[in-house]
């Protein structure tokens, strides 16, 4: 038996003669939580895929020890028997399945005949529940019934289930609600009570740091260090994440607000599979120029479909007016709205931000393409010049404007994808969770871009859930709540308390609690 | 450290690099796979699958299959399927026949009525999948049965024949040798032209260049290529017609899906609908268009397969769309769209027509043939799958 639980011993990985891991060293004891932290592109991931096997053993250099021995891993299959479980980013349900199948996915128990034994997985998926304090969740439901944070739990209920005995957290709540990341941090303290170690991937140096006993920091794909919580502050992981010390995260707020150029009056959205289920409940607000709005609210108020309405790209019925300078205009297709000077950078950079086959250059002329053409070619002179611009006002980082846009970081992805957005000529600029999965330098060059625009008269309406970003970079705040305006704040003297109070203001969650289904 | 790594993971890399070859220079390994062909069948037929006429003729076999090959490549790219061009060819060959033979219209006027109603039919296709939200399979599979239904209404099952000469020069006619000869000039040229625009804008935004040496080969390569074809060619009967045509559309079609901003986004559209319509494109309006272009290659290729044939037959492109549909795969279009090139649909058309051709001299039975080039174009598509995802 060794001290540690696991060690892994100088990991070096390479993708097409690019050393993406360079002698990396971590070592876990059993009930230990570490925190793995580095900025996007720094390696984690790429380090995590090694230990649950995603990339098998013989594809990358070093040693693994697993309870002193050595690790042989040809796939997630071999490291998950050994105990070892990662829970992705994007999470890994069957949305129509039930959450207690979801739970058994691969590891069915069975009567004879290879039929599904029902009430043995329904008993012991409510057991986990109760283990995870979620005794509300009814275990047959589908679990697309539920919401982002509640199938983060069920992921970990999955994973307990395999008697895990190291959980790896990639970015584990980076959709989840401060109440449900509150939640996740209590089960993992839980865990590590019962002997379960953790690493723990994620941009939020606050959680890191109130779960975490070491931190370990890499930084383009080298071992930067590893150092006990109690010797380090947030400040200090950043300083050593980036290699140098950030000292302004948001810029200072010192443009000018002018008239009102943007209006949205009575906006209700209804839901797309359920026409009687309101997403949006008549929000009604405004925004002025040079303004920037931040939109508050828990995940799943129904932010993102507001500002997805307003730009005419929500998938089901909405209703409610739109008016700029005073008059009002059609935005019913993204076409339309942009043309008006309406733009949007979207949430889900993957799903609606980046074109994958195309290369980082055509990504950021992609909205502005005739612009560039002459008669019916497309001016390639010119429109280099123009990324080459952007590329440089973005401060973009990338080799080439011809390499596939797949292979940057998340936050040079999602600088191309505002890059796109605002060769447009924006009045009034909407984006939703701008930040998200985007490294600390990364975030505060999006903030000061963020502030450029405002000074040069653009109204800005930003959705976010982190809400020292929204109180960071916002004049102004807006709650939502449950598809309601719960909250209009000018951002003087406003708390996070006082926002997350509005949010959650009289919407303790409802949940329909039917019987369970007879299925066998 | 390289060395160890080098040692220990040795044979995984040697797999790697024939991978990465193979996905760098998947045309190089097409035209090896031609070269292997070409080989096998005229070692097997003593040499009478080369010979200017044979060549000709395959050229000519292969034109309608690469006409559909040009559209269906659009289609492919922007993400979706057309399985009724082989019965809109048989319909609108057979229109064309009937315009031809009963109702002795003109030719240019017949042209016009022909690729018009390809164009209808095709945008039709393109409005049921586009606006009216129809997956392009099903839109597909029911043109395959109602294109074909009409045709044999129309024609009564009966094979309209004889078309008038004008109408099978189309298909039959040959260009003569003095215009091949200024036709090879104007693409050595052009071919230079281009390699030469190439080198300066790479040189201009500070792209590595590739040596002289290898452009020059690349050009001199061009050359001989293009003296081989037009040399076999007129040292037969000169360069057919629909061969020509072809070339036009190989042209026309490489300019507008790498020239123009609706080429761009049709690899767009297929490549990421959702973001391609958040950034204020009309993804509608590509896939109709796209589908428009299908429908008037359909109205090219029944025009000139009905003159081929001399005929307007009711079984007419049967299965054309799998011949088409397999080129463009053969060729390296991605499956799940947004990647795909004109010259490798086209490159795998000359696949599919070069077996068909040396298959049918070997006298191998038809049932035969249908195994080979379907164990083919599964290979291809295996090839190109594993060294796609290779990592």
């Amino acid at each position: 038996m060794s001290e540690y639980l696991l060690e892994m011993k100088g990991i070096a990985k390479q993708f097409d003669g690019v050393r993406a891991l360079d002698g990396i060293d971590l070592k876990i004891r059993a009930g230990e939580c570490v925190g793995l932290c580095g900025e996007n592109g720094a390696g984690k991931s790429t380090l995590m895929k090694i230990l649950s096997g995603v990339y098998p053993h013989g594809t990358w250099d070093g040693d693994i020890l697993w309870d002193g021995k050595p690790l042989v891993a040809h796939s997630v299959r071999d490291t998950e028997a050994a105990g070892i479980v990662i829970i992705h980013q994007e999470l890994m349900l069957v949305p129509e399945l039930s959450v207690a199948e979801n739970i058994f996915m691969g590891h069915e128990l069975t009567l004879p005949g290879g039929r599904m034994n029902y009430p043995a997985m329904y008993r012991r998926a409510e057991e986990l529940m109760r283990e995870l304090n979620m005794p509300d969740i009814n275990v047959a439901l589908p679990v697309m019934q539920y919401g982002g944070g509640h199938q983060q739990l069920v992921e970990i209920a999955k994973a307990l289930n395999k008697k895990a005995r190291l959980l790896i957290l990639d970015e584990p709540s980076s959709s989840l609600t401060t109440s449900e990341i509150a939640v996740l941090l209590k089960i993992i303290k839980d865990l590590k009570a019962k002997g379960v170690a953790c690493v723990y991937i994620s941009h939020k140096l606050d959680e890191v740091a109130a779960v975490c006993d070491t931190i370990s920091v890499i930084r383009d794909g080298k071992h930067i260090a590893t150092t006990p919580m109690e010797e380090l502050d947030v400040d200090r992981i950043i300083t050593q994440m980036v290699g140098r010390e950030i000292t302004a995260m948001y810029p200072s707020r010192d443009h000018e607000v002018g008239e009102i150029v943007f209006e949205a009056r009575h906006v209700t959205c209804l839901d797309v599979d359920n026409p009687r289920r309101k997403r949006v409940d008549d929000v009604s607000f405004s925004v002025r120029r040079g303004e920037i709005l931040g939109i508050a609210g828990l995940v799943g108020a129904g932010r993102t479909e507001l500002v997805s309405a307003i730009f005419g790209a929500y998938p089901g019925r909405c209703e409610g007016e739109i008016w700029m300078n005073g008059a009002r205009v059609d935005t019913g297709t993204p076409l339309k709205s942009i043309r008006l000077g309406l733009c949007m950078v979207p949430e889900d950079r993957k799903q609606h931000g980046i074109v994958p086959d195309l290369s980082v250059g055509q990504n950021i002329t992609l909205t502005v393409l005739k612009n560039f053409s002459r008669g019916t070619r497309i001016d390639g002179e010119a429109e280099l010049k123009t990324v080459h611009e952007e590329i440089s006002r973005m401060r973009l980082k990338t080799a080439s404007p011809f390499l596939p846009i797949t292979g940057l970081s998340g936050g040079n992805q999602q600088k191309a994808v505002l890059a796109k957005m605002l060769l447009a000529h924006p009045k009034v600029l909407i984006l939703d969770e701008p930040t998200r999965g985007v490294d600390v330098g990364a975030k505060a060059e999006i903030y000061r871009l963020i502030a450029e625009l405002a000074k040069q008269g653009v109204a800005v309406i930003m959705v976010s859930s982190e809400l020292a970003e929204v109180l960071g970079v916002s004049d102004r705040v807006l709650v939502i709540g449950e598809g309601k305006l719960r909250g209009d704040f000018v951002n003087r003297d406003l708390t996070q308390e006082m926002v997350l109070a509005a949010a959650i203001n009289q919407s303790l969650p409802q949940r329909t609690r039917t019987a369970t289904p007879s299925t066998a | 450290m390289t060395s160890t790594i080098s040692t220990r993971n040795g044979a995984a890399n040697t797999t790697a690099n024939i991978k990465q070859l193979f996905s760098r220079y998947k045309i190089m390994a097409l035209l090896i796979a031609i070269a292997i062909i070409w080989a096998f069948f005229s070692w097997k037929t003593e040499g009478g699958f080369v010979t200017p006429r044979n060549l000709s003729n395959l050229l000519r076999q292969m034109s309608v299959t690469g006409i559909l090959a040009c559209g269906m490549v659009l289609v492919i790219i922007a993400g979706e399927i057309d399985l009724s061009v082989g019965s809109l060819l048989g319909l609108l060959g057979g229109v064309a026949a009937i315009l031809n033979v009963t109702h002795n219209l003109p030719l240019p006027l017949n042209l016009f009525l022909v690729l018009a109603l390809g164009l209808l039919l095709g945008l039709f296709n393109g409005y049921l999948t586009a606006y009216m939200r129809i997956p392009s399979f099903i839109v597909g599979l029911g043109g395959m049965l109602a294109f074909r239904g009409v045709l044999l209404g129309i024609t009564g099952g009966l094979t309209i024949a004889p078309v008038s000469s004008d109408l099978v020069y189309l298909g039959q006619g040959y260009l003569p040798a003095s215009f091949g000869v200024a036709l090879m000039i104007v693409l050595f040229v052009l071919a230079l032209a281009l390699t030469w625009r190439q080198r300066a804008n790479r040189i201009r935004h500070a792209l590595p260049v590739p040596p002289l040496w290898r452009d020059a080969l690349k050009v001199a390569l061009i050359g001989a290529v293009l003296l081989a074809f037009v040399r076999t060619l007129n040292s037969y009967d000169g360069i057919p017609v629909p061969v020509l045509l072809l070339l036009a559309l190989l042209g026309l079609f490489s300019y507008i899906t790498t020239q123009t901003v609706f080429g761009r986004r049709i690899y767009s559209v297929g490549s990421n609908m959702e973001a391609t319509r958040l950034s204020g494109v009309n993804v509608q309006s590509v896939k109709l268009w796209v589908f428009g272009i299908m429908g008037v290659m359909c109205a090219l290729a029944g025009l000139v397969n009905t003159a081929r044939l001399a005929a307007g037959s009711p079984s007419s492109g049967n299965m054309g769309e799998l011949d088409a549909i397999a080129a463009c795969f053969i060729g390296g279009t991605s499956m799940r769209g947004g990647s795909g090139t004109i010259y490798g649909a086209l490159i795998g058309a000359l696949v599919m027509a070069s077996l068909d051709n040396g298959m049918s001299m070997l006298d191998v039975g038809t049932y035969w043939q249908m195994i080979v080039k379907g164990s083919i174009l599964m290979l291809a598509v295996w090839v190109d799958v594993s060294t796609r995802s290779g990592r």
